[in-house]
């Protein structure tokens, strides 16, 4: 009842890989939108604004991603009755709730990472708060984000392999309906694999670039190692 | 609709009991992984130029492929070839060989960053070889590379979970299975959740402790 694998195979797997580029694309830069604004608030003078942003931060670190995606997909439904999102949807919310804590952290971190000495000299200069965030220090530290949000990117793209739970039919799932058309897992998964690494590798060669480019190297063991396996 | 968290009571002890086996198996994996991966990191800066290539594969093939798919090449295809192993053992064997590429970069990163002349002026103490490499790189490169050991644990912890997808008994499993057969699906994620969350809170604790008692004689500073 099983067929060989064939080439026209390789088609649903691109059809994942483009929707699994999709996902990442949508959730990351939402995550970023969000972690920024998380992250300035961890490090906000306001004690609320501060205790908001680690108990979320903390709480979505501390807990599963696959954890979070059961959460959204079963749980949105139920709390909010008559709203339902579709699967890609409530895929892009449970991964941007995920990546808006991981960013904020990496935002946390490089806000620190600026030399002290340049908020001091905003503060003398008379800056205000926003200002000084908005000309001193975001400035420099966005520079310093972008080596680990690219490591952040690389561990959405192997995250997002977990909503294959809901049937999204995302790079994963399509490896798992094409097994189930040819029963020739070997060959599937390991193509499934080819073109994970292709994508993560071509986003790391991205960051090494830049890395070149700017000449801006963090040290790995500094950096909150953000990201799942 | 309202919350009601009675009916979970009498599976709390197969929620505790899937939180057990994801420790387990989190920590045979760590501890299995983090040996393996020393000889990942000493076979990429090694001599052997094959070898040293194999290993630099290896670690970038893991690295940048999602767990999940290594736990399926692991679950389904190994079958094919005639391997068929318990998911408990294939959570294993994944869990293991994905950690030993994350912790082989966390050894680079942890040497790289003891500067040359630290050595260099330990010969010029007069200290013998094994003094240099016991003192003046082991003890400072595992300082550094403390704390991110103990994350990757944390993060070990938590990807212990997708082994549920491969029908691991873990707690994400348990929970999975509460919400089938109960129907209390909030009620049940969150507390897994909590569960979760306390604890890899108490791993991250327990780690911070460690490294201000272990490592006293030089707490925040890098060398």
């Amino acid at each position: 009842m099983f067929r060989p694998f064939e080439w026209q195979d390789l088609l649903p797997l691109l059809e994942g890989a483009w929707l699994t580029l999709q996902l990442c694309g949508v959730s990351g830069i939402l995550g970023v939108i969000f972690g920024l604004i998380l992250g300035i608030a961890r490090t906000s003078p306001s004690r609320i604004a501060r205790w908001i942003s680690t108990i979320y931060i903390s709480c979505v670190r501390g807990i599963p991603i696959l954890v979070i995606i059961f959460f959204v997909f079963f749980g949105i439904p139920l709390l909010f009755p008559g709203l339902e999102p579709d699967k890609f949807s409530s895929a892009v919310i449970a991964l941007t709730c995920f990546a808006a804590a991981y960013v904020a952290e990496i935002v946390r971190g490089s806000i620190e990472a600026v030399a002290k000495g340049q908020s001091e000299a905003a503060d003398a200069l008379g800056l205000d708060y926003w200002r000084k965030l908005r000309y001193v220090i975001l400035p420099q530290a966005v520079k310093i984000m972008v080596p680990p949000g690219i490591g952040f990117l690389i561990g959405l793209v192997k995250d997002s392999s977990l909503v294959t739970v809901t049937g999204l039919l995302e790079l994963t799932h399509a490896g798992n309906v094409v097994t189930n058309l040819t029963g020739d897992p070997i060959k599937t998964f390991l193509i499934v694999a080819a073109m994970y690494f292709v994508i993560c590798y071509g986003i790391s060669w991205l960051g090494r670039l830049y890395e070149k480019r700017t000449g801006i190297h963090v040290d790995p063991l500094k950096v909150p190692e953000p990201a799942g396996l | 609709m309202a919350l009601y968290f009675g009916d979970l009571l009498p599976y709390s002890s197969l929620l505790l009991e899937g939180l057990w086996t994801g420790l387990y198996i989190t920590l045979v994996a760590m501890l299995a992984g983090s040996a393996l991966g020393v000889l990942v990191y000493l076979g990429k800066v090694g001599p052997g130029k094959p070898l040293s290539v194999l290993c630099t594969f290896y670690i970038e093939a893991i690295r940048n492929t999602p767990l999940l798919v290594q736990l399926y090449l692991i679950y389904f295809a190994l079958p094919a070839l005639g391997v068929n192993l318990e998911p408990v053992w294939a959570a294993v064997i994944g869990l293991t060989l994905n950690n030993a590429a994350y912790t082989a970069e966390i050894y680079r990163a942890g040497f790289e960053s003891v500067p040359r002349g630290l050595r260099e002026a330990g010969k010029a103490l007069g200290m013998k070889p094994a003094q240099i490499v016991r003192y003046i790189i082991l003890l400072p490169a595992t300082r550094n590379v403390f704390p991110a050991l103990t994350n990757q644990l944390i993060l070990l912890f938590l990807a212990s979970s997708i082994g549920s997808i491969i029908s691991l008994p873990e707690l994400t499993n348990a929970i999975m299975s509460v919400s089938n057969t109960t129907y209390r699906t909030i009620e049940v994620l969150a507390v897994g959740g909590l569960l979760y969350l306390a604890v890899s809170a108490l791993m991250s604790l327990i780690s911070k402790r460690a490294e201000t008692t272990i490592f006293r004689w030089a707490v925040g500073t890098h060398v």
